[in-house]
């Protein structure tokens, strides 16, 4: 029972993470039209809304935010990702978030410490 | 003087990584025009290399590298990303690369392993 607390307590929850970035993209955006001059804005906040929640979960992880926005207008994107790091303790989650004039792709990477 | 050089030597080298990224990305997009078939083998292609050659430097980091390849159409298109580490060991690099079809951004970010 101990040692399973402990190991929640250490890993990396996908889930959990999952939940953070989405309620953080939608404070930031969730009700704006795609905006030049507001975007740099936008992602800023994003990435420091995310990074905030998850270090307030006080677990002993490194994180690294990433935030796409894209205005849409057709144009194809594709983004990938590859990680050397430690499978057993480490972990990544992405989520894809849209409304009616962009897309956002936020990207959370957790390195143990 | 002194004082900046110890700094570098335990951190991160971004100018050697952009070097690196820039080296992967000519190699495998460099001269291509985009193509919705061929974007998916290219980003992957290109976070492997950079990947690759970065662990084969063999120095002591765990790497995460990200790669968006957008097709050019006028659209708008924004990136951020924000760390929570240890700033005097750890570090990052972002490559903005593009052709005439399309816009290529990686971004490799090194973290310390004690």
């Amino acid at each position: 029972m101990d040692e399973y607390q402990t190991e929640e307590e250490t890993a990396f929850i996908v889930e959990d993470v999952s939940k953070v970035i989405k309620e953080s993209v939608e404070v930031a955006i969730g009700g704006s039209t795609y905006q030049h001059s507001r975007v740099n804005q936008w992602s800023t906040s994003v990435v420091e809304q995310c990074l905030s929640q998850l270090s307030k979960m006080g677990k002993p992880f490194k994180y690294i935010v990433t935030c796409i926005i894209m205005q849409k207008n057709g144009a194809g994107l594709q983004t990938a990702s590859a990680c050397f790091w430690d499978n057993s303790t480490d972990g990544s989650c992405a989520v894809r978030w849209e409304n009616k004039s962009m897309y956002c792709i936020v990207s959370v990477f957790g390195l143990a410490i | 003087m002194e004082e900046y050089q110890n700094g570098n030597e335990g951190s991160f080298n971004s100018e050697e990584a952009e070097n690196v990224v820039k080296e992967c990305i000519e190699n495998i997009v460099g001269a291509e025009d985009y193509s919705q078939t061929q974007v998916n083998k290219w980003t992957a292609g290109i976070v492997e290399r950079c990947l690759t050659q970065l662990v084969k430097q063999g120095k002591p980091y765990k790497y995460i590298v990200t790669c968006a390849v957008m097709q050019k159409t006028g659209a708008g298109l924004h990136t951020a990303n924000s760390c929570y580490w240890d700033t005097t060991m750890d570090g990052s690099c972002t490559v903005r690369w593009e052709n005439r079809t399309m816009y290529c951004v990686v971004s490799v970010f090194a973290v310390a392993v004690v």
